[in-house]
């Protein structure tokens, strides 16, 4: 591991064309490390290097990232010191080349999967004893240049040394906000991040897509409402990640990661989102930029209505102000079945979040690595940040209850004291 | 012996925020920095007894003026107390910590709130250097000028490259220590932003000209931001240790200020440099003012500066004019690494404004509150190592209102 102190000779990545391969590449090279691009073609793989350019917004950047093809792998990867595999999300296809990979890498090279979900454990099965050694998960977040959070999911044959080197190396030089997770189907920000979208496309089908995405909107702690936030990651990835999150794990909300009906008829016709405009996806805009609303029932798009909501309106308004505290105490409070709802999503992530901790994260770390990578992976209000605007745990809870939805013992068990370190928090709230 | 003022301490937002997107109005910045701030300094907003206020232009960015009013909508037990909003132009922030300091020391106050606050993100780039364009005499020289104040600096840049020469691997040297310095402060703007010589050195589409020779990495980028400084008698500090028991010689005063006005126009300006051993006269007056009400004999005597750097040519001004080097020789300061963050003096330990952000009206107090930070061992991964002394170096306009605080704690 000294080469991670002395610095990186040269990094290799595997899928250099793709959003996660091109973008978390750059992140290496934006440290001044030399990389190379991996495609089917240089083309593709020059395709990949300019998206890191523009992620930089350097043109240097060309300087330190070289096209490559697959064929190049066996002459290249020997003086690799990381081989960062940021292939589709497919196990076999991963391991088809993580099998290249062991073959030919050197003894000591860091290998890494970018994979937002897949075992750790499998991917690396009947793989050299070096290679588990210097295997595991690192999971950035899109678009990496912007959300700095980093999931690492250790393999167990890791030893405390290169975790430790390999952690000191994403805070110093890649400049991550490191997240250890367990290796579990979602890892934390996945697990808890798509229980909520999951569960806001299940509403939408009762409430509109319009209404439901007004009311989960970024007043409550994000920068994009749910169902937008799904036509961004595509719906295709969503159905990937939500359905082995359901058939892996059996937790105490475990049918609120079933997908519905209409979203599997959506991924049926090909409108997954944002990367299939002239379909779209909970969205569609047409050649004058109109936009249009799914109708979930029909798959067909209606024009946008006016929503709105007195109660909503004021919690805005009071953020507008800066009055977050006015804004939580009217949002806690307003018995309109809008009010409700916000609080159904809002406690219902909180309370899903302190279940989880012990489970994704190790729980010597309490609330915070959820916190963390919640924060800089989602850009989302963190649990312990809504815990402390709600007025502590004994009241979060209190309303937990009210809700009707399961309490956690890890929330339950608090002292009544500030328990976000995230700084900044009042960020989080927005009134647009 | 006068009485010292003390400065017990603040809180500076987040200047990577935008709180346009964020869909919040400058109160809410004005909220947020004083909850910070009171909490920092474990004061009660009741105790304060007078606010003064720095801000550009809220009118023309926020339609918000009045901005000494606003600080009251923070807590009702506000109501009542003296306020004041002060403008001149970058040099608001320190304007109004001038305005405090002699308001205690006239015997007036004993324990003041300096707030600075600009919220610019609210207008799109071009219109915002058009209202940036009022720091100078706007009518003469920005009406109808596409982003002025790069021009503005420019002719200062044309000066010096005149007088002297400018190598410009100099200038790109102060940004990318500025944007490398700003990646230790968890606050400033461009923390996360990709950026070295190499990319300072380079021209094209990612680092356009923005005057005639700067180009964007010489230039501090628009910011959102607000920061709050307490400024106190000695009797309030006293008894402000006594009940927090804290040593007095640790608490940050002022040791030394320096307030000058060059002529507005840039040409006067021009003119004036010719005639002096100095290219700002008045930049160079009012630092020697600060070192000698400070009683100091000059730059050996102080750690390390935060200092103006609006553009990268300004820092390259105000490293002589600091006395680092004989005029025409900062490019040895900077050969030498003096002025990097292991140098015997950093310059910008914080990222300065091209690193760390420049909203407009807030970075004079911004620079005091970083000041302080360093005097009390309290500046997180960007503290310079045993800071005893630190000098702010605060201009409003093309080098036109220039503001200098000499910043020390113990005896």
């Amino acid at each position: 591991m000294e080469m991670l102190m002395r610095g990186l000779n040269k990094v290799a990545i595997l899928g250099g064309n793709g959003t996660m391969g091109s973008l978390s590449g750059g992140i290496f090279a934006q440290a001044d490390i030399p990389c190379l691009y991996f495609e089917r073609t240089a083309e593709e793989a020059k395709y990949g290097i300019e998206k890191a350019v523009k992620q930089a917004k350097s043109a240097i950047l060309r300087e330190y990232i070289i096209p490559k093809t697959y064929n190049d792998l066996e002459k290249e990867l020997p003086d690799c010191d990381w081989i960062l595999e940021a292939l589709s999300e497919n196990i076999d296809l991963k391991r088809g080349y993580l099998e290249k990979v062991d073959k030919s890498r050197k003894r000591g090279s860091v290998v890494s999967t970018i994979s937002s979900g897949l075992s750790i454990e499998e991917l690396a099965q009947n793989r050299s004893s070096d290679f588990k050694a210097h295997f595991l998960g690192m999971h950035f977040f899109n678009p990496p240049g912007k959300l700095i959070a980093n999931e690492l999911i250790y393999h167990t044959d890791n030893s405390e040394t290169f975790k430790k080197n390999i952690y000191e190396f994403c805070e110093k030089v890649l400049r991550r906000a490191n997240i250890i997770v367990r290796n579990i189907a979602g890892f934390a920000g996945n697990r808890i991040g798509f229980q909520l979208l999951n569960e806001a496309a299940v509403y939408a089908e009762l409430l509109g897509v319009d209404r439901m995405d007004y009311l989960i909107g970024p007043y409550t702690g994000r920068t994009l409402p749910p169902l937008a936030t799904l036509d961004l990651v595509g719906l295709d990835v969503h159905r990937a990640i939500v359905q082995n999150i359901y058939q892996k794990t059996n937790d105490e909300r475990h049918e609120t990661f079933r997908m519905p009906g209409y979203l599997q008829k959506m991924i049926d016709r090909n409108m997954l989102g944002m990367k299939t405009p002239s379909n779209g996806g909970f969205y569609f805009k047409d050649e004058n930029k109109e936009r249009y609303i799914l109708e979930p029932s029909t798959l067909k798009y209606r024009r946008t209505r006016h929503v709105n909501s007195e109660v909503i309106e004021h919690v805005k308004q009071h953020i507008h102000d800066g009055n977050y505290k006015k804004a939580v105490s009217v949002l806690k409070n307003d018995k309109s079945e809008e009010a409700s709802i916000a609080r159904h999503f809002i406690l219902g992530y909180v309370s899903f979040s302190f279940f989880r901790v012990g489970e994704v994260t190790p729980e010597e770390n309490g609330i915070h690595g959820i916190d963390r990578v919640m924060a800089y992976g989602f850009s989302w209000m963190p649990p312990s940040g809504w815990v402390d605007f709600l007025g502590g745990p004994k009241e979060t809870v209190r309303l937990i209850e009210e809700a009707d939805l399961p309490v956690p013992e890890a929330l339950r068990n608090l002292p009544e004291e500030k328990l976000c370190k995230i700084p900044d928090i009042p960020r989080f709230l927005i009134a647009v | 012996m006068q009485k010292r003022v003390y400065i017990l301490g603040g809180f500076q937002t987040d200047f990577a925020r935008n709180w346009t997107r964020e869909g919040k109005s400058v109160q809410a910045m004005i909220n947020e920095v004083m909850e910070g701030a009171f909490a920092a300094a474990n004061i009660e907003p009741v105790e304060i007894q007078a606010a003064h206020v720095g801000n550009f232009a809220g009118e023309l960015f926020t339609m918000q003026a009045h901005f000494g009013a606003l600080v009251l909508n923070y807590d009702p037990v506000l109501r009542g107390i003296p306020t004041a909003r002060h403008e001149a132009a970058c040099a608001s922030g320190s304007i109004a910590a001038l305005a405090a300091r002699t308001e205690i020391e006239a015997g007036l106050h004993d324990l003041v709130l300096v707030l600075g606050v600009e919220l610019m993100k609210s207008v799109d780039s071009k219109r915002g250097g058009d209202y940036l364009g009022t720091a100078a005499w706007y009518e003469k020289e920005c009406k109808g000028i596409s982003f002025p104040f790069p021009k503005l600096f420019d002719r200062i840049y044309d000066l010096y490259n005149e007088l002297y020469g400018v190598d410009y691997e100099h200038l790109a040297q102060i940004s990318a220590i500025n944007y490398a310095n700003a990646k230790r402060n968890p606050k400033a703007q461009t923390r996360d932003w990709y950026m070295n010589k190499q990319h300072a050195c380079s021209t094209g589409e990612f680092n356009k000209a923005i005057g005639n020779t700067l180009r964007a990495t010489d230039c501090c980028q628009v910011t959102d931001g607000a920061a709050v400084v307490f400024l106190c008698s000695q009797d309030y500090a006293e008894s402000y240790c006594a009940r927090h028991s804290l040593n007095l010689d640790d608490i940050p005063y002022i040791q030394g200020w320096g307030h000058k006005t060059a002529p507005i126009l840039i040409d006067d300006k021009i003119e004036d440099a010719r005639k002096n051993e100095y290219a700002l006269p008045y930049t160079r007056r009012a630092i020697l003012d600060a070192y000698t009400r400070a009683g100091i004999s000059g730059i050996k005597e102080i750690s390390c500066i935060e200092t103006h750097d609006c553009f990268t040519i300004t820092e390259y001004a105000a490293i002589e004019h600091l006395g680092f080097t004989k005029p025409g020789e900062g490019w040895k300061a900077i050969e030498d690494g003096v002025i990097e963050f292991d140098g015997s003096c950093p310059i910008n330990p914080s990222g300065g404004l091209i690193g760390g952000g420049h909203p407009v009206g807030a970075t004079g107090t911004r620079q005091l509150l970083d000041a302080c930070l360093q005097v009390t061992g309290k500046a997180g991964d960007y503290q310079v190592p045993g800071a005893k002394r630190v000098a702010t170096l605060n201009i409003g306009g093309s080098a036109t209102t220039n503001v200098v605080h000499i910043i020390g704690a113990g005896n």
